[in-house]
């Protein structure tokens, strides 16, 4: 459903460019879980926007439920739903309005868009603020909103990047309580989170990135017997050690 | 779904959104509705309080001696006889709205008090202040404890054989002391001609015997009001504050809501999100100006201001506002698009917010500028970009008439310069780097490390060095042309010309070079076929016939305007004083490889990929015609560009397109500089309305097809050989 194929991101800077993404291959399954692991910097956020079309990889290429994200972003974006935490809401909009807005950009006309912000509305149970302008709900309720958004167009693929950082406690168990019922329906998911509990207790997979690049990928059993620790956590210091004596650092300049 | 229906639903959206913002709202209605009823009434009530104030204090007058003094004694005197005048004078009829009238409802004192209500002089207060000598009336004149000092150089009399010296010392810097001498030098003009009119009576003399004469002078310059200067500059700056905040908003203030993101991962094109976005800022500038407007006339209209505001009885030309509204469509769409370029390297508003200092500041230099009463609607004011809509608006509102070619020349300048915008904040807004708001965003732009290399430039870069050049060659012509009185006019000519290839083929070779443009792709210096340059020698000897002959039927049909016949007749004069090879040099050759390379090379260029081939020709052929600056060529020059474009665009290089302009150029300027070469052609004499004979058109037509099939074959062999 998802594959990376050598994906390179550079950025200009002065006296020469910058690699945030250097060389990524990775596939994830459809109604698989694939959760993308690494520290600040790792280039998690970059590969997402890659993935959903937003921004053109330098070289190396990706598909999204069969189309490339180079070429035929507009298609991709029709099939993923994008979350992240800082994600913000049309605060002078209600709930209603914002469903219908994003329903009517992925295509729908005015009544099909208006059925379907009624049906998420009652899906999600907001009718009791679905007409209050986003700007006064509470935290809770604008992620209610946010899920939402991402399921206006119920797309099979999504994309969440960083999507519990910083929310509080309630609103975080309303996202990873999303993410496991969307997985259970079958969608697949592209993870990224530098939360390894989350990651530890939704994903079939994981994928370690630093500096970069891709340093390990497998199912939690997998990296376990690869490293001989259980826990994720130190796994993942283990292979970010690892990774730093085996290769350069993909932030240099080139 | 559609482009459209996609921008409907954006458009639809963001106002919705923007309008139920409580500082857009403040910013467009709240404060166009309250700003002028209370900057009016407020102001007026000001002034009004002030000269009531003034004209109902008594002026305290310094003066040698005490109150029974001989001093105090002559300007009782002169009050005296000021009083009894009042008493005898007529009233004034009562002006309508007459506020300024400072002491129409004055207390008065003394024998003036029963003329208050008759008289037409007003009353008259005095308050003496002894001094014991000159220096000292100076000294409470400079520290303010006197409004006016008096000297009698003796004591008053009214005798017939002794004229009286009055010295009034006064400061001008302080308003009371120069209204208070204003005053005392109208009472005693006042007594003096009360005076002579008795004296006259006395000997029985007529009213012509002290008068001979009787001057009326009227004012024939365009009226000049508080409305006609400051208005319009209000009008445009209320215009430009209008796109400020929506556009902050809908830039800075997105990406620092998180809400960017989220619609940049929506299956919406980027284009027709900034154009949704655009025509909202467009829409809210516009509304802001409408309301401004609607304001200010209400307010003039039920406030009775007319009068007061617009000389010479002169009121809003209500007929106008339409037009005025109209002119400020393009120029808010200018500043929409210069605001939305400028948010969008904003990460916040707060960010946003100080990037949009200085682009006001500069605005408001022009735009000052053009406010001045001196400052006329004409030469380079005609294109510079914001004086030219200050200056525009100003004569629509009071009335003054506006030419053609002034109205065309402001709204296509201000056009031009608003595409270029346009198109610098869909690019700006369209960059990873900016729509990410990354740290470097605004060094990718500018930072030459940071550029990557191009084959052509892009189509903001060829409009914003076209909005550029163009005031900048108005002003060169402007200036050339206002030297020529000093110098002879082909030196004028000359250096014209010198200057063509530094500003058309130089400047932009300058900016495309630093944004690592390849010069060759810039210019489209690609090689032709021979097919290609076959054609282009047809065409180039026979597009002079057919262009001449559109001239005549223009003429025929529309007539030729006084000013450019005498134009054409004064270049006809001086081409005549030029050598062939120099006229073939500077109006053949450097036009030819200088236009050819801005508008077809440069322009046309860039427009090459993602606009439709007949949009892009069209394009670069109304900016062509509108660099000639010449209202009746502008059909004949814009077909001519045209015809340009078609060949550039179909050959892939300007190279046949240079040949074309070349030859057209030349045969056209010997025909003109050298009839005797021509005598085929119809004389002077008989008018440039007279066709060309028949043995002539019809080749010309025929060689002028066969140069279109040539070319038209040479692009199907370019397709077919599949080079792009």
């Amino acid at each position: 459903m998802v594959v990376a194929d050598n994906l390179v991101k550079s950025f200009p800077i002065a006296g020469g460019q910058k690699r945030a993404v250097d060389g990524l291959s990775f596939r994830v399954a459809r109604g698989e879980i694939f959760g993308l692991l690494g520290p600040n910097g790792a280039g998690k956020t970059t590969t997402l926007r890659m993935l959903s079309g937003m921004i053109l990889p330098t070289s190396g290429s990706a598909r999204l439920a069969g189309y490339d994200v180079a070429t035929q972003p507009f298609e991709v974006k029709r099939v993923l739903g994008f979350l992240t935490a800082n994600t913000g809401l049309y605060l002078r909009l209600t709930p209603r309005e914002l469903l219908q807005y994003f329903a009517e950009l992925h295509g729908m006309d005015r009544p099909s868009a208006r059925r379907r912000a009624e049906h998420l509305v009652d899906w999600l149970d907001m009718r009791e603020f679905a007409d209050i302008r986003c700007g006064s709900l509470s935290t809770g309720q604008r992620q209610r909103v946010n899920i939402g958004r991402v399921l206006v167009a119920d797309p099979p693929v999504l994309v969440m990047d960083e999507p519990t950082l910083g929310l509080d406690v309630i609103s975080n168990r309303l996202i990873l309580d999303f993410i496991r019922r969307a997985g259970d329906e079958g969608k697949t998911i592209l993870l990224s989170t530098h939360y390894l509990d989350e990651a530890e207790m939704l994903c079939d997979r994981i994928g370690f990135l630093h500096h970069g690049r891709l340093i390990a990928e497998g199912t939690l059993e997998e990296l376990q017997q690869r490293t001989g620790l259980s826990r994720l956590s130190a796994i993942f210091l283990n292979l970010a050690a690892e990774g730093a004596e085996s290769a350069a650092p993909a932030g240099a300049v080139s | 779904m559609t482009f459209r229906r996609r921008v409907r639903t954006i458009y639809g959206k963001e106002l919705v959104d923007l309008l139920r913002d409580r500082r857009t709202l403040i910013a467009m209605i709240v404060v166009p509705i309250f700003l002028y009823p209370v900057l009016m009434l407020g102001s007026l009530q000001a002034i009004t309080v002030q000269t009531q104030a003034l004209g109902q204090r008594a002026i305290i007058v310094a003066g040698l001696g005490g109150a029974d003094g001989p001093q105090a004694e002559s300007l009782a005197h002169l009050q005296h006889e000021y009083d009894r005048i009042r008493a005898l004078e007529p009233p004034a009829p009562r002006a309508e709205n007459d506020l300024a009238a400072p002491t129409e409802s004055a207390p008065s004192g003394g024998a003036a008090a029963d003329a208050d209500q008759t008289s037409a002089a007003p009353p008259l207060q005095l308050s003496w202040a002894p001094c014991g000598s000159v220096e000292e009336i100076e000294q409470r004149v400079r520290d303010r404890s006197a409004h006016v000092g008096l000297v009698f150089e003796e004591a008053l009399t009214l005798s017939p054989d002794r004229r009286n010296l009055v010295r009034i010392l006064y400061d001008r810097e302080e308003p009371r002391s120069a209204t208070a001498h204003a005053r005392l030098e109208d009472v005693i003009a006042r007594v003096a001609a009360r005076i002579n009119d008795e004296r006259r009576e006395a000997l029985r003399l007529p009213p012509t015997y002290f008068d001979p004469f009787e001057v009326t002078a009227t004012n024939l310059a365009s009226p000049s009001s508080i409305l006609g200067q400051i208005l319009p500059l209000i009008l445009v700056l209320m215009t430009i504050t209008g796109a400020i905040y929506p556009a902050i908003d809908i830039t800075a203030g997105e990406r620092e809501r998180g809400t960017l993101e989220t619609i940049l991962a929506c299956p919406v094109p980027v284009i027709d999100l900034i154009v949704g976005k655009f025509l909202v800022v467009t829409t809210i500038a516009i509304l802001g100006a409408a309301l401004n407007l609607g304001s200010v006339c209400a307010t003039v209209y039920f406030g009775g201001f007319n009068e007061l505001i617009a000389t010479a009885g002169q009121g809003i030309p209500y007929g106008q506002l339409a037009l005025i509204l109209l002119c400020l469509v393009p120029f808010a769409v200018l500043m929409s698009a210069i605001m939305m370029a400028v948010c969008s390297y904003a990460r916040t508003f707060k960010e946003a917010q100080n990037y949009v200092t200085p682009v006001i500041l500069a605005v408001l230099i022009p735009g000052g500028f053009a406010a001045l009463p001196a400052t006329e609607l004409r030469g380079m004011m005609l294109v510079v970009p914001v004086g030219n809509m200050v200056l525009l608006t100003r004569e629509l509102l009071i009335g003054a008439p506006v030419g053609t070619s002034e109205l065309l020349t402001v709204l296509l300048s201000t056009t031009l310069y608003a595409s270029a915008a346009v198109a610098v904040a869909a690019q700006v807004f369209g960059k990873e780097s900016v729509v990410f708001a990354d740290v470097e965003s605004l060094r990718s732009t500018f930072d030459r490390r940071l550029i990557q290399p191009s084959p052509r430039p892009s189509l903001t870069m060829a409009l914003v060095v076209t909005a550029v050049l163009f005031p900048a060659w108005f002003f060169l012509q402007s200036w050339m042309q206002s030297t020529r009185g000093a110098e002879d006019g082909i030196g004028a000519l000359r250096r014209t010309f010198a200057a063509m290839p530094v500003m058309f083929v130089a400047a932009p070779a300058l900016v495309a070079a630093y944004w690592k443009v390849n010069l060759r792709g810039a210019f489209c210096l690609g090689g032709a076929s021979v097919g290609a340059w076959a054609g282009a020698l047809l065409l180039g000897t026979s597009s002079w016939i057919v262009a001449r002959e559109l001239v005549v039927l223009q003429h025929n049909w529309f007539g030729m305007s006084d000013l450019a016949a005498d134009s054409a007749a004064a270049l006809e004069r001086l081409l005549r004083d030029l050598s062939s090879v120099e006229l073939v040099v500077m109006l053949g050759l450097i036009p030819a490889v200088c236009e050819e390379a801005l508008f077809r090379g440069f322009l046309l260029g860039a427009m090459r990929s993602g606009v439709r081939k007949m949009t892009a020709i069209a394009v670069s052929a109304a900016v062509f015609a509108v660099f000639h600056f010449i209202l009746a060529k502008l059909p004949v020059t814009f077909l001519l560009g045209a015809l340009l474009g078609w060949v550039c665009w179909t050959t892939r290089s300007i190279l046949p397109g240079v040949l074309i302009h070349f030859l057209h150029n030349s045969i056209l300027t010997l025909s003109a500089a050298h009839r005797e070469w021509f005598s085929f052609l119809p004389q002077p004499q008989e008018g440039a309305q007279d066709h060309l004979p028949a043995v002539v058109i019809v080749p010309a037509i025929a060689l002028f097809t066969a140069g279109c099939v040539l070319i038209g074959r040479s692009a199907a062999k370019t397709a077919g050989g599949g080079a792009d």
